[in-house]
C-alpha cells in the first residue's frame, strides 16, 4: 500500500472518528443529526440569505435594543411565537404563554368550581344567557339577560368570554364578587356568590303545541347528555308531533362518545367520523348497535357559527345520513383534533395533529386570516337563516327567533301557516 | 517498521482517534448551542419540549428553533415553508407593540411602502396612516387589563383601542386628489364595508349607561344598536381598508369619508400617481427627502439669498438624506435631539460642517409635512434660519428604521422622537408620551 493512501485512510478513520462524536447526541435517539447542527459547524447561513431562525433572532433583538421604549423580553418572545403559529393559519394551533398554559390544564383536569350560569358575549362583559335551577348564581338571583360587567372588583368590559368565564371559575367554596347590570335596577350592583361544583343539564325541551312540534335544546355533549337527550325526547312523544327541532346553536361540542351515543339513537352501526393523522394513519368513530328509535316525524338542527367540535359532527351525520335538515348560519368549523405540548417554561404548544372527515360532506375546518378572521369552513345549513339581530327573543313566541322560526315552517308548513 | 515505532503509531492513532470524537462531541455542543450562556446550554434541542423543571428563560432564537420543529414534526400538514413561520413571529413580535407607526407589511404592502417613500403612489394616491387621535378627544379609557378597582361606569365606556384610517397626504393630481379627497379625511366604509371604530362602540357604551341610567329611551338605544349591528355585519379592520386603498394600480373602490361632522361618498378610480419629487420652480423647491436631494438643493442654493422650501407631501422621508439637507443648508452646531424612552442618552443632529453662509429660508408646510420633513422643519425654524412663520405641520416627529426581509415582506420600527430643545428628563418623556397611549 502506498504511504499517501495510508495516510489518506487514517485521515478518514480520524475524520470518522470526528463525525461520530458530532452526531453522538442524535445517535443516541437514533436519529442522524439535523442540518441546523451541521450547517453550524460548516458555518452555512443557508444560502446567500439570512435562515428563517437568524432573521428572527434579528427582529427580536433589534426590537429590543432599538425599539422607541423598552419592551419586556419575555412578553415579546411570547409575540413572536403566537405569531409563528399564527402562520399557518389555523385557528386551533396555538402558542400557550404560561397563564393560559396552566388555565388550558384546569380545564382539562375539570376540578373547578362555578356559580352554575352559561354567559355569552357582550359588549359591556358577560352576558348571562341562562341560569342552571337551584345553583349558586339562581340563589344569589341572577337571570339570564343580566350582564356581569366586574368580577371581584375588576372590570371585564372588553375582554374575551373565555377570560371571563375562567376568572369567574375556581376552587369550590370560595367566593367570587360579581358587578352585575340588572334591567330592574338603576345602577350595577354588586352580588357576592359561592362557588360550587356545577353539574350542568345539557338538554332542555318545550313542546310547541300550537304548531306540535317538539323544540330540543342541546347546549354541550358531556356523558349524560344521550340519557338526558331520551327523556325529553320521551317527554316530546306524549304530545302529537309533526317534527322535532334540535338546537345546537352555541354548542361547543364536548365528548365524541357523546355524539356517537346520541347519533346511535337515529342510525345504527355507521361511520361517524373518520381521523386523518399526519402520517397516513387513520382512525375512526362508529355508532353502537342496540339504542336505535324510531322517529316518525321530520327533525330539523339548527346550528349557527358557535356550533362547533360535536355538535357540527353530529348534524353533519345527520345530514349526511338523510336524517335532518340544518337551519340556520354556517357552523364553526372545528373539525380537528389538538394535542398540547408542554414547553420547558411553563408555557405549551397546542398543534392540531389530526383532522376529523364526515361520511359525506368534505372536509370543513375552518380557515382564518392572520387577524383571526373567518374565511372558510364550517357547515353549510340546507336552509339558511339568519339571526335576526334586532329582535329580542321572546322564549314564548318560536317567530321572534326566526332561525327556529324557519325550522317550524319547514317540519310544519301548514301548522306554521295559520294565524 | 520496528515494534516500537509501530506500537507508538498505533497508541497515537487511538488517541487521535479519541480526541477526534470527544472534539466532534465539543464542537457539536457549540453548533447547537451557539454562543449562548451556559444555563442554557444543557437545554440545547428537542430537550426543550416535555420538561417542566423551574422557569428558565429560553433564549428566543432557541425557542423559534423548537416551535418550528415541533410544528414540522406534529402539524397535521406538512410544514416546509421555515420562511412562512419566521415572517409570522416577526408579524407577531411587531405587533404585539401596539403602535400604529411600528407596522409589520407583507410582500405586497411592502412594495407598496417602498415605492411611496420615492414617491411613487398606487391604489387611489394618498397617504394613509393608522392613528389614534380620534382617541384623544374621546372619552377615558382604560387599558385592558389595566387591573385594579375600576368603577362601573368607567368599565361600561371602556373600549379596546382601534385606531381610525387617516388620510396624511394626498398625491396632486393622483385619483384621491381627483375625488376631492383631503388632508384629515377618515375612512367610513370601503365597498360597503365598515371600517371598524372604537369611537362608535364607545357611543354605544355611553349611550347604553344613559339608558341605565333612564336619561335615554329603549327605543333610542335599540336604534342605536341596530345601526352598530348593521355596521358589524360587514365590517373590516382599519388595517385591511388601507389595503384595499393603497395597493392595486386598476379598478373602482367606493369610499365613504368622514370630514369633520360631514361624510360623503366617492368612487375612485386605482391609477399610478407620482409625487413631483425634486422641482423648482423659481426660487421655490419642493424637497423631498429621498436621494439625491441634498446634492440638487447644494446646487439650487447658489447664488441665492432667499429660497422657499415646500415640504407638503413629505410624510415618508428618509433621515440621512434630511441630516444632509441640513447640512447644506445651517451654519454647523445643534439642531435638536433624537430622544427615546429608554434610559439611554439622546442622539444629538448636529450640523458637522455645515454652510457658514445660509440663505434665508422660507418654508411651505402643512399636516402632509410628517416625519423627517417635520423634523426638518422644526429644525430649522427653532435655530433661526427660517422667516419664523407660524408652521402648520402633521404631529409626526418619529424616526422609523425599515427592515426588509427575504421574502419580500419588512416591518417598520419607530426608534426615537424628535425635539428642538435638549432633553431634561421630564420633558423627554413629554415629547415621547404619546407612544405610550398607544400601548
Amino acid at each position: 500500500m502506498s504511504k499517501g493512501l495510508r495516510a489518506f485512510g487514517y485521515t478518514g478513520l480520524i475524520l470518522g472518528c470526528f463525525a461520530f462524536g458530532f452526531a453522538w447526541p442524535d445517535l443516541q435517539h437514533g436519529k442522524l443529526p439535523n442540518t441546523r447542527s451541521v450547517n453550524a459547524l460548516f458555518g452555512v447561513k443557508s444560502g446567500a440569505a439570512a435562515s428563517p431562525e437568524q432573521q428572527f433572532s434579528h427582529a427580536y433583538s433589534k426590537i429590543l435594543t432599538d425599539y422607541i421604549q423598552p419592551v419586556d423580553s419575555t412578553n415579546l418572545k411570547y409575540a413572536g411565537m403566537e405569531g409563528l403559529m399564527a402562520a399557518l393559519g389555523d385557528p386551533h394551533t396555538m402558542f400557550l404563554p404560561p397563564v393560559a398554559a396552566e388555565a388550558f390544564n384546569d380545564e382539562t383536569r375539570a376540578n373547578f368550581g362555578g356559580i352554575g350560569a352559561r354567559l355569552g358575549a357582550d359588549q359591556l362583559g358577560a352576558k348571562i344567557a341562562s341560569v342552571f335551577d337551584g345553583g349558586p348564581a339562581a340563589q344569589a338571583g341572577l337571570k339570564a339577560g343580566n350582564i356581569i360587567t366586574a368580577v371581584d372588583g375588576k372590570s371585564v368590559t372588553g375582554k374575551e368570554i373565555d377570560d371571563i368565564v375562567s376568572t369567574i371559575k375556581g376552587k369550590e367554596g370560595t367566593i367570587v364578587r360579581l358587578t352585575v347590570i340588572q334591567s330592574d335596577k338603576p345602577r350595577p350592583v354588586v352580588i357576592t356568590i359561592k362557588r360550587a361544583r356545577i353539574i350542568a343539564p345539557t338538554v332542555d325541551s318545550k313542546y310547541l303545541s300550537k304548531y306540535q312540534v317538539g323544540y330540543v335544546t342541546v347546549s354541550s355533549f358531556s356523558e349524560p347528555t344521550a340519557d338526558q337527550f331520551d327523556k325529553e325526547v320521551a317527554k316530546m312523544e306524549t304530545h302529537p308531533l309533526k317534527g322535532l327541532v334540535i338546537d345546537l346553536r352555541d354548542n361547543p361540542g364536548g365528548l365524541l362518545d357523546s355524539a356517537c351515543d346520541m347519533l346511535s339513537r337515529f342510525v345504527e352501526n355507521k361511520l361517524v367520523v373518520k381521523m386523518k393523522f399526519r402520517d397516513g394513519r387513520e382512525e375512526s368513530a362508529s355508532t353502537i348497535p342496540g339504542f336505535l328509535h324510531q322517529f316518525n316525524y321530520p327533525i330539523a338542527i339548527l346550528i349557527n357559527e358557535d356550533s362547533a367540535s360535536a355538535a357540527e359532527i353530529f348534524s353533519g351525520c345527520m345530514h349526511d345520513y338523510g336524517r335532518a335538515k340544518l337551519v340556520g348560519t354556517h357552523s364553526y368549523g372545528k373539525a380537528s383534533v389538538q394535542n398540547v405540548f408542554p414547553l420547558i417554561d411553563r408555557s405549551s404548544a397546542k398543534i392540531t395533529i389530526a383532522r376529523y372527515y364526515l361520511p359525506i360532506t368534505p372536509y370543513f375546518g375552518r380557515k382564518v386570516d392572520q387577524d383571526g378572521v373567518f374565511l372558510t369552513g364550517g357547515l353549510e345549513p340546507d336552509v339558511k337563516a339568519e339571526l335576526d339581530p334586532v329582535t329580542v327573543i321572546d322564549p314564548d313566541n318560536p317567530k321572534t327567533d326566526n332561525q327556529l322560526w324557519k325550522a317550524i315552517q319547514l317540519l310544519n308548513p301548514s301548522g306554521a301557516a295559520t294565524p | 517498521m520496528s515494534d516500537t515505532k509501530k506500537s507508538v503509531f498505533a497508541t497515537f492513532g487511538v488517541v487521535m482517534a479519541i480526541g477526534a470524537v470527544y472534539g466532534g462531541v465539543k464542537v457539536r455542543e457549540k453548533a447547537d448551542v451557539g454562543s449562548l450562556n451556559k444555563a442554557t446550554s444543557e437545554l440545547s434541542t428537542s430537550h426543550m419540549v416535555a420538561s417542566r423543571s423551574n422557569d428558565v428563560n429560553v433564549p428566543a432564537g432557541d425557542y423559534f428553533y423548537e416551535l418550528s420543529l415541533k410544528l414540522k414534526e406534529q402539524y397535521v400538514e406538512p410544514v416546509t415553508d421555515d420562511q412562512k413561520l419566521a415572517s409570522g413571529a416577526i408579524r407577531g413580535m411587531v405587533a404585539s407593540l401596539g403602535d400604529p407607526d411600528s407596522l409589520y407589511y407583507d410582500k405586497d404592502q411592502f412594495r407598496a411602502f417602498l415605492n411611496a417613500r420615492v414617491g411613487q403612489y398606487e391604489g387611489i394616491g394618498a397617504e394613509l396612516v393608522l392613528s389614534f387621535d380620534h382617541e384623544k378627544s374621546g372619552a377615558k379609557t382604560a387599558p385592558a387589563g389595566s387591573g385594579g378597582e375600576s368603577s362601573p361606569d368607567e368599565a361600561l365606556v371602556s373600549v379596546r383601542d382601534i385606531p381610525e384610517l387617516k388620510v396624511v397626504s394626498v398625491v396632486p393630481g393622483g385619483p384621491a386628489a381627483k375625488a376631492g379627497i383631503k388632508v384629515g379625511d377618515v375612512v367610513d366604509t370601503v365597498d360597503g364595508h365598515w371600517v371598524v371604530q372604537s369611537g362608535l362602540i364607545r357611543q354605544f357604551r355611553i349611550a347604553s349607561r344613559k339608558f341605565l341610567e333612564k336619561k335615554l329611551s329603549r327605543v333610542e338605544l335599540e336604534t342605536q344598536r341596530a345601526v352598530l349591528r348593521k355596521k358589524f355585519d360587514k365590517a373590516i379592520y382599519p388595517s385591511k381598508a388601507k389595503d384595499k386603498l393603497f395597493l392595486g394600480k386598476s379598478g373602482i373602490v367606493n369610499v365613504t369619508w368622514i370630514r369633520g361632522d360631514t361624510t360623503f361618498t366617492t368612487k375612485i378610480a386605482k391609477a399610478p400617481s407620482r409625487l413631483p419629487g425634486f422641482t423648482i420652480s423659481g426660487d421655490t423647491v419642493a424637497l423631498p427627502f429621498i436621494e439625491g436631494s441634498a446634492d440638487k438643493l447644494k446646487a439650487f442654493i447658489q447664488g441665492k439669498n432667499s429660497i422657499t422650501i415646500d415640504l407638503r407631501n413629505n410624510t415618508l422621508g428618509d433621515v440621512q438624506v434630511m441630516k444632509q439637507c441640513l447640512e447644506v443648508l445651517a451654519p454647523k452646531g445643534n439642531y435638536g435631539y433624537f430622544v427615546t424612552k429608554r434610559h439611554d442618552s439622546p442622539t444629538a443632529l448636529n450640523v458637522l460642517t455645515g454652510n457658514s453662509h445660509p440663505p434665508k429660508v422660507h418654508l411651505i408646510t402643512d399636516r402632509s409635512t410628517r416625519g423627517m420633513a417635520e423634523a426638518f422643519a422644526l429644525a430649522l425654524d427653532h435655530s433661526g434660519l427660517t422667516d419664523k412663520e407660524k408652521l402648520e405641520l402633521g404631529g409626526d416627529r418619529f424616526a422609523r428604521q425599515i427592515i426588509q426581509l427575504p421574502d419580500g415582506s419588512g416591518y417598520t420600527l419607530v426608534t426615537s422622537a424628535y425635539q428642538v430643545t435638549a432633553p431634561k428628563a421630564n420633558r423627554g418623556q413629554a415629547v415621547v408620551a404619546k407612544k405610550g397611549a398607544v400601548k
